[in-house]
């Protein structure tokens, strides 16, 4: 969780500095999702990701540096540079691929789960969505299929409340319900704090262990803050749309404050954690050292992998 | 008659029969597809029944699940229908399949098979028989081929089953009811090269499908002449292989395309435009016969007029060589019913 905070925090900066030229989506504030769901997966499960991707990718275990890279658009990037932010990929990790249309990465998860279980390997999948995403149809279709099929398959829907500028209040009838919804299809459902990595992880095992043991599809929910606006790495609270999670709220209820007051109560020191702070933002540095000292792709690889040869 | 005389519906049976028994990785998924999919998977259920998947009625997320599938390394074989069908689908093809290996730089194959059926049929009207070939082929990452025969379908099939990366395969259901001998051995017909169908002196006349067919019949209405065309057929609209229409035209001089949709951006359009770029010396302008840019209307007394018949080709193609115009009224059951011909 630290990493993915502190990663990010870097990021940022070269981001106002004009030196990130991809479109960037940023975790910050639901580093607890990704975190606590993957530390429930073992290396073999598959892992897809949406358009806010780099929580998830360094979640599973994902290289710092190629996700650098990538955000530099350096050819030894995740993607060789050609994908950007939205296009992260670490197939040694099984972190499949992360896809930003709204939905897309959900059906695709399924397949990934339907290969595990057509080839027998026994192993999970998970996809990761936003609450806007979990409103597309393709979604709800996937519910339905993945149930017909009995699909080792986890759904993760982070809720941060927000699809792009439109809040779920204005999307929303009033009477809309995931649980009942969920229910409807025969989905085991959980909703979990998504704030707090003990919750997020218990409820991750306890629907994986039901996965794992052949019960089919199930969706976990998490309710989030998304820190930042929709694709900026800014804050938009000065638009005056987060009239209910204001910053005081979010700050409060922060995630990693959430872990900092575990480690503290689980024994460790404010030094160590600042330690641990220091060594994670030089790791991050390094990186950013690393990216920058990294060529761009060849003007000749513009045509290359639009097949696999 | 020889017993491997075979319908395209057979003909594309058979290679799926083959392709399955050969590579385990490889299963069909779609709306009724145990039920036989216009005969093309007649029987297989009971072959393979773990590998012959019904679905919900969810085309968006069936295909999302085969792309997904094939990411992971199986080799699914979607059927949709209608290619209306597979517009609900859209992101899943244009989007995730045909972009995946390149936005994540060479991020992995993606080896799958759309199998989308063009409903040209009497009756059918503007929701179930549009032809949106140049849809598919304007769209980079996907290969596109569109079978003109039997013996081509199954040749075509097998061949995208040993492709990594996504294939489209455009199936003109007008044909599914032709007949050709088709060999039983496993062959694969190229997915990116253009056949010349009939070699000739004076005019190329390029089609695919079942425009394609039509073709072929038409230069039966042309007597003598008939030798002076040169007849070629695309096989495949994603690449088009202009190297073979080229070096055609530069021989002829002349330049005719047959779509059996609207005119506009149509793969014609595509051909001649791409011609005329490359100097290749016509000695007159380049024409492309097309259906009318408006939907494609249900009755048969509209209908008549939307699709280009045998006697529209030969007609172009006599203009074309400055010959006159033949006169031939086409029998119903010629201008409505899908053909049962044996080529």
């Amino acid at each position: 969780m630290l990493l993915l905070r502190v990663a990010e925090e870097e990021l940022v900066q070269l981001y106002l500095d004009e030196k990130l030229f991809s479109m960037v989506h940023f975790y910050v504030g639901q580093e607890a999702v990704g975190v606590g769901v993957c530390s429930q997966l073992n290396p073999d499960d598959k892992v897809l990701s949406t358009h806010r991707s780099h929580g998830h990718y360094l979640a599973k275990g994902g290289d710092l540096k190629r996700m650098v890279c990538e955000l530099l658009g350096r050819s030894n990037g995740a993607a060789r540079g050609k994908g950007g932010s939205m296009h992260m990929i670490d197939k040694s990790v099984n972190f499949v691929g992360s896809t930003p249309l709204l939905g897309s990465a959900v059906p695709l998860a399924a397949g990934v789960a339907f290969e595990e279980k057509y080839n027998k390997k026994g192993g999970v999948a998970v996809g990761f969505m936003g609450d806007g995403a979990s409103e597309e149809g393709v979604v709800y279709e996937t519910y339905n299929l993945a149930a017909l099929y009995e699909l080792p398959l986890l759904l993760v829907i982070e809720n941060n409340t927000w699809s792009v500028n439109s809040n779920i209040n204005e999307r929303r009838g009033k009477k809309y319900d995931i649980a009942t919804i969920a229910k409807g299809f025969g989905l085991p459902y959980l909703r979990a704090d998504g704030n707090d990595f003990n919750d997020v992880s218990t409820k991750a095992a306890e629907l994986l262990k039901g996965i794992r043991a052949g019960g089919g599809p199930a969706v976990l929910e998490c309710l989030v803050y998304r820190h930042m606006a929709h694709s900026t790495p800014l804050m938009d609270d000065k638009q005056g749309l987060r009239r209910e999670d204001t910053l005081e709220r979010r700050l409060e209820r922060d995630s990693m404050k959430l872990m900092r007051a575990e480690l503290v109560k689980a024994g460790s020191t404010e030094a160590e954690i600042k330690d641990l702070e220091e060594a994670t933002r030089r790791e991050v540095r390094e990186a950013i050292e690393f990216a920058k000292a990294s060529p761009y792709p060849q003007q000749e690889e513009m045509f290359t992998d639009v097949f696999y040869e | 008659m020889s017993d491997r005389i075979l319908k395209t519906a057979d003909a594309i049976r058979e290679a799926t029969d083959q392709v399955m028994a050969k590579d385990p990785s490889v299963y069909v998924i779609g709306l009724g597809v145990p039920q036989g999919a216009g005969g093309t998977t007649n029987g297989l259920k009971q072959k393979y029944p773990d590998r012959i998947l019904d679905t919900p009625t969810s085309e968006a997320a069936l295909t999302g699940l085969a792309v997904g599938s094939a990411i992971a390394g199986l080799h699914p074989i979607v059927h949709h229908d209608r290619v209306e069908f597979s517009l609900l689908a859209a992101d899943q093809i244009f989007t995730q399949a045909a972009k995946w290996n390149y936005m994540f730089g060479g991020g992995g194959p993606v080896p799958i098979i759309f199998r989308i059926v063009i409903g040209r049929q009497w009756g059918n009207g503007p929701q179930h028989s549009q032809a949106l070939y140049s849809l598919f082929g304007s769209v980079p990452g996907l290969k596109v081929v569109v079978p003109s025969s039997p013996a081509m379908a199954k040749g075509l099939l097998i061949a995208a089953a040993r492709d990594k990366n996504p294939v489209v395969m455009l199936e003109s259901r007008w044909l599914y009811g032709i007949k050709e001998e088709v060999s039983e051995a496993m062959y694969q017909v190229p997915l990116d090269k253009a056949q010349v169908v009939q070699q000739g002196s004076d005019i190329t006349v390029v089609g695919y499908g079942d425009a394609l067919y039509t073709a072929r019949q038409a230069l039966e209405l042309l007597g003598e002449h008939k030798k002076r065309v040169e007849l070629i057929d695309l096989v495949s609209i994603n690449p088009i292989d202009h190297a073979t229409i080229h070096a055609s035209v530069q021989k002829t001089g002349r330049l005719l395309t047959v779509d059996t949709t609207n005119g506009a951006f149509s793969v014609g359009s595509e051909v001649i435009s791409k011609a005329a770029q490359s100097r290749v010396g016509f000695v007159d302008a380049p024409r492309g016969l097309a259906a009318p840019d408006v939907p494609c209307p249900t009755p048969p007394s509209l209908s008549e007029f939307w699709y280009p018949t045998k006697v529209t080709i030969a007609n172009a193609i006599l203009e074309m060589l400055g010959l006159p115009r033949i006169d031939l009224q086409l029998p119903f059951e010629e201008l409505h019913l899908p053909p049962t011909t044996t080529l």
